[in-house]
């Protein structure tokens, strides 16, 4: 597409418009969980921005991936801290500054982060566009055996760890 | 009754009281059937502790106050000391008559609170407060009830003026905080001429919520390192929870109750202050608007006291209608309870809907005598307005025999089994029958407890000791027994109609005229009946006239409001609703 | 062609099936007032047309003219987004529903379980932001009430679907309907039905477990401030939801659109599946019309010290199943 002043515009393909929505609504989901003034509205924020990650997902056909992302982030931690922001009162409809007196601090390391995560990108030998990737059932499959081979310590850790917050909460809710 | 003189002043022997009390009776009515003692106000306290404590009236049925400013009767010729606050006190072990006391105030004096002895004078000391303006010493929550903050004077006195009918001054100015409206008085020629009370500011007053007693809170025992926060929540009085426009203030922590304090009289009329302005007979379709889905008891208690009070006799079979009546109307009233208490829990007006086609059909009845489905008007001074139709007997004699029977065996069926309502009715709302006595509790509420007591039993009025009929009694006091009750009580009425349908003999229905030009002599009465809802009683006074000097209703539904708070706390806001339900008020009766 | 196969053909699809869902939402509520009424020995609507089957118009004509208020006190972006957050859950969760032979309503996607469970999971964020941008405490009150309900029964909700997806062998819901499955599998899943459809009620926030909205303690729970149209579009979610998880039950647990004939009569899978769904919605409105509601903390314990020890027995035993049997 030819724009005034010559510049050149490549027309997008379809799975590139959509992509740059997608990637637009995260970025702008993330800097609104930042600045925005009112506490529950960072917690839509958020969720906005894990929706936004799930879409990325999607482009790198992962859809298991992004299934579970909108399952345990969207689905039941966001929704966690909006519970949260909703029993205290006094966040709940406050207006709050996004800047206390740490900002110089956390924002250095902000920075520092983001420097290291950077170079985590630059290290990662991603596998080129077009590339044939495992996909479908075939990864689901792969992954589960991950689980139970390789990773057999971790996965019976974890799985006994929410066993026993499982047992927790019943004791919890069991007649005092 | 003969006509009755001035103070005797000798003290009443038949009151028993122990000799260090003999003092505090100064005196009763030289002549009267009704007996009444009249009690030195510093003393009353002790009299009506020893009354309870050694002779068993445990039962403050009744706590109301009259005004003898212009009487024109014989019988208080000075009104130096023109407030008498009247109590009635019953025994609920012993059955049997009342004991009348009268303690006699100059007006704006104070008399000792009676909540010390028995805690159910809580809203009728305050209801005397709000009306009469006497003060209650040592009263917990000495509050108006009835009437707004702002309302200037107290209306049942007989020197208080009504606005633009005896006075040209309005009690309080309409308020509106903002945008197009136009004012009331601005198109009235008095204008603004309003009075409020000495001090009191109509901007700059706001309702307290803060007087919900918060000392009542327990500490917190299951989780004693966890600071917690109690917050005011306001149920009502636009909420669908509460059967019309009653509020129930509520201090909770999480979701359970701390306490409670009802709210009530967005429906007050004054229906008392209308009654006295009435003749005699114009006051008994005015009964009908009380607790407006039991006309039928209404009328028969109002017409007892005034019975009572001119000594009427009533024919026979009047008094067989009149029993015929009242136990069709009880049956109305706690169908219609079961199912709101089962619409309370959340059943979706399935019970309900279920519980009001037998009520059409009773209605159907109701209407075939008396030409109303609710507001009958049937009983006059002396019997019933007209005698039945052709084939009503027939009618009832079928409902009582068959479709009643079925009906009310149908509900047992389906509901006293049912798991949910179990879980959510039973140890829920429990307070022991003697606290729920003490509160001034009557009707299946303490028989839900335990305490077989029914005035049809206790002192049967009208033909009730003719009758094959129990009272049944359930131990728990929850308020599963409370629906439970209210369907045995149904069962037992269907017994009853079926034996008077039975016996009722041919023969006039009404003797003499009615009470079109009723009289009544100069007196003082209190007539009471087992109403559905507990007992309803009507305290009179003549002063020979043809209006009551004083017309006062002991409303079922109001008092045994005194057992709400009481009762919700410790429990959740849910459960509140429905303990509110199983109380079965009716805002007619509860604010009149 | 690249825009064509992507969006066009997909959003005619799901313009068609909102189409149906809306109509399919109108007349449920026609059956479920008629059907309540003869429940509740009542004649229920009849004025509006033969049957009253023109209630539901009238009714849409009622919503649409209604005053549209806002009130002062509520945070306006979020109150105007949360009916419409509502609505959109209880639409896209059939996107991975079998409507026939190799038929998807949708899309034949390899994750349909998860859908239905990351579906289920995003439900409560309408309700959550009604009841909070009302600014109002009975709105609060009902969506946390809402959230802590829905996210409790998801755990032994997503148990019982981790049990049928184990003996299933796929993440598929075309594959679950057209695979085979032994006699012993159907009874074992019909075991667990009657455990599903509770936690299922416990979703939808329908009766006896409606305490997100319970009249008679948070008057109208979190739409209390809503009216008019954005009123009935939390209605339409309440019932479109409805509908949807009758069609994932019709799915899951008796064959979907499977029938006598539908192998080769492909227009009869839709038919027995509507058939099903409307077999399932006389079991929404029957428990509704039968059984009072528990309190909310019964309600929770019901779900923790119950439901979520069986759902975990259930998986357990599934597993050995799904082992030594298959």
């Amino acid at each position: 597409m030819q724009l005034p002043l010559g510049i050149e515009v490549p027309i997008p393909t379809f799975e590139q418009f959509v992509f740059i929505q997608v990637a637009l609504l995260t970025a702008v989901a993330g800097l609104a969980v930042v600045i925005s003034r009112n506490l529950f509205h960072s917690a839509l924020a958020l969720t906005l921005t894990f929706f936004g990650v799930a879409g990325v997902y999607v482009f790198l056909e992962a859809e298991f991936l992004a299934v579970s992302q909108v399952l345990v982030y969207v689905g039941a931690i966001a929704m966690l801290i909006a519970f949260a922001i909703m029993l205290t009162r006094s966040m709940m409809y406050g207006r709050t500054s996004p800047l206390n007196n740490q900002w110089g601090k956390s924002s250095l390391f902000a920075f520092l982060f983001f420097i290291g995560l950077l170079a985590f990108a630059r290290a990662t030998p991603w596998p080129a566009a077009g590339e044939e990737v495992v996909a479908d059932e075939a990864l689901i499959g792969a992954l589960g055996r991950e689980f139970v081979t390789t990773y057999v310590i971790a996965f019976e850790v974890l799985g006994l760890l929410l066993l026993l917050a499982l047992v927790g909460a019943v004791m919890l809710a069991r007649d005092r | 009754m003969t006509q009755a003189t001035a103070v005797a002043e000798a003290p009443a022997n038949d009151l028993a009281l122990t000799p260090e009390l003999a003092d505090a009776v100064v005196g009763t009515w030289a002549e009267d059937t009704e007996t009444a003692y009249f009690i030195a106000p510093d003393r009353i306290l002790d009299v009506l502790a020893h009354l309870r404590d050694a002779q068993g009236y445990d039962l403050l049925s009744n706590l109301t106050c009259i005004d003898y400013q212009g009487y024109g009767g014989k019988l208080r010729a000075d009104v130096s000391e023109r407030l008498d606050v009247v109590y009635h006190l019953y025994s609920t072990r012993r059955g049997g008559g009342s004991v009348a006391l009268h303690v006699r105030v100059p007006a704006d004096d104070t008399v000792p609170s009676a909540t010390s002895v028995y805690p159910g004078a809580n809203l009728q000391e305050r209801e005397v407060y709000d009306l009469f303006g006497v003060k209650f010493d040592g009263h917990p929550n000495l509050r108006r009830i009835l009437l707004w903050d702002g309302f200037n004077g107290h209306p049942m006195r007989k020197d208080w003026h009504e606005a633009y009918y005896e006075e040209d001054a309005k009690p309080f100015r309409s308020r509106h905080p903002k945008g197009e409206y136009a004012f009331h008085e601005d198109k009235l020629p008095w204008a603004k001429n309003t009075t409020y009370p000495a001090g009191w500011d109509p901007d700059s007053w706001q309702e307290a919520v803060a007087y919900v007693p918060v000392s009542q809170a327990p500490q917190h025992e299951n989780q004693p390192h966890l600071d917690t926060e109690s917050i005011v929540v306001n149920l009502g009085p636009h909420h669908p929870s509460t059967h019309g426009v009653f509020r129930m203030l509520t201090r909770v922590e999480g979701e359970t109750i701390l306490a409670l304090e009802p709210e009530m009289g967005y429906l007050h009329r004054n229906h008392e202050k209308i009654g006295e302005r009435n003749t005699w007979l114009m006051n008994m379709p005015f009964t009908d608007r009380l607790d407006y889905l039991n006309s039928m008891s209404n009328n028969w208690a109002y017409a007892l006291a005034v019975e009572k009070l001119a000594g009427i006799e009533v024919p026979e079979r009047a008094e067989y209608l009149r029993v015929i009546m009242a136990e069709f109307t009880r049956i109305v009233n706690h169908t219609w309870s079961i199912g709101f208490i089962l619409n309370d829990l959340g059943a979706l007006q399935t019970p309900a809907l279920y519980a009001i086609e037998e009520r059409e059909m009773i209605l159907d009845m109701f209407e075939a005598v008396s030409g109303a489905r609710m507001m009958c008007n049937y009983m006059r001074f002396g019997g019933v307005v007209r005698d039945l139709p052709e084939g009503w007997r027939e009618q009832a004699a079928y409902l009582a025999n068959d479709r009643l029977p079925r009906a009310l065996d149908e509900l047992d069926r389906l509901l006293t089994e049912n798991e949910i309502l179990k879980a959510r009715g039973r140890g829920v709302g429990y307070l022991a029958v003697e606290d729920l006595i003490a509160l001034s509790v009557t009707g299946p509420m303490i028989r839900a407890g335990g305490l077989a007591y029914d005035i049809r039993k206790a002192e049967p009025y009208g033909i009730y000791d003719r009758f094959d009929f129990d009272i049944p009694t359930l131990p728990n006091s929850d308020i599963y027994d409370r629906y439970y009750i209210r369907l045995l009580e149904a069962m037992e009425s269907v017994r009853i109609l079926q034996q008077a349908l039975r016996d009722m003999p041919e023969g006039e229905t009404l003797g003499g005229r009615g009470g079109y030009t009723l009289r009544a002599p100069e007196g003082e009465v209190y007539g009471r009946l087992e109403a559905p809802k507990g007992e309803l009683g009507f305290y009179l006074a003549s002063d020979g006239k043809t209006q009551p000097w004083r017309y006062h209703v002991r409303s079922p539904s109001y008092i045994n409001l005194n057992a709400l708070g009481p009762m919700s706390v410790g429990y959740k806001v849910a459960d509140a609703i429905v303990i509110l339900g199983a109380i079965d008020i009716v805002l007619g009766e509860v604010d009149r | 062609m690249d825009w064509l196969q992507l969006l066009v053909f997909p959003a005619i699809r799901a313009l068609i099936l909102i189409f149906v869902l809306l109509t399919g939402f109108a007349y449920l509520t026609w059956y479920e007032r008629k059907l309540l009424a003869r429940f509740q020995v009542r004649y229920g609507p009849n004025r509006a047309g033969k049957f009253g089957l023109l209630q539901p118009a009238a009714d849409a004509v009622k919503a649409f003219f209604k005053e549209e208020i806002i009130p002062n006190h509520v945070d306006k972006p979020v109150y105007l987004l949360a009916p419409a957050l509502a609505l959109v859950p209880a639409l896209i969760i059939w996107a991975v529903i079998p409507i026939a032979k190799g038929t998807p309503a949708i899309a034949d996607v390899n994750i349909g379980f998860l859908w239905i469970l990351a579906v289920a999971g995003i439900e409560s964020y309408g309700i959550i932001l009604a009841g909070w941008s009302s600014n109002n405490n009975y709105s609060l009150l009902g969506a946390l009430r809402s959230s802590a309900q829905m996210v409790s029964y998801e755990l032994p909700l997503g148990l019982f679907l981790v049990s049928i997806l184990m003996l299933a062998g796929s993440f598929s819901l075309v594959d679950l309907v057209e695979g085979s499955r032994q006699w012993w599998e159907w009874i074992w899943l019909w075991l667990a039905f009657p455990f599903f459809f509770i936690c299922i009620l416990a979703e939808t926030n329908r009766s006896p477990f409606d305490l997100p909205e319970t009249e008679n303690e948070l008057v109208a729970g979190f739409q209390t401030e809503y009216g008019g149209m954005k009123f009935a579009l939390f209605f339409i979610a309440e019932y479109v939801n409805m509908i949807s998880t009758s069609a994932i039950m019709a799915t899951l647990f008796f064959g979907g659109w499977k029938g006598p004939f539908a192998e080769q009569y492909i227009w009869l899978g839709p038919v027995y599946l509507l058939i099903k769904v409307l077999i399932l919605l006389f079991l929404f409105i029957w428990v509704r019309a039968s059984i009072g509601r528990p309190r909310y903390d019964q309600l929770m314990k019901f779900c923790w010290q119950f439901m979520l020890p069986l759902g975990l027995v259930y998986v357990s035993i599934s597993a050995v199943l799904a082992v030594f049997l298959k």
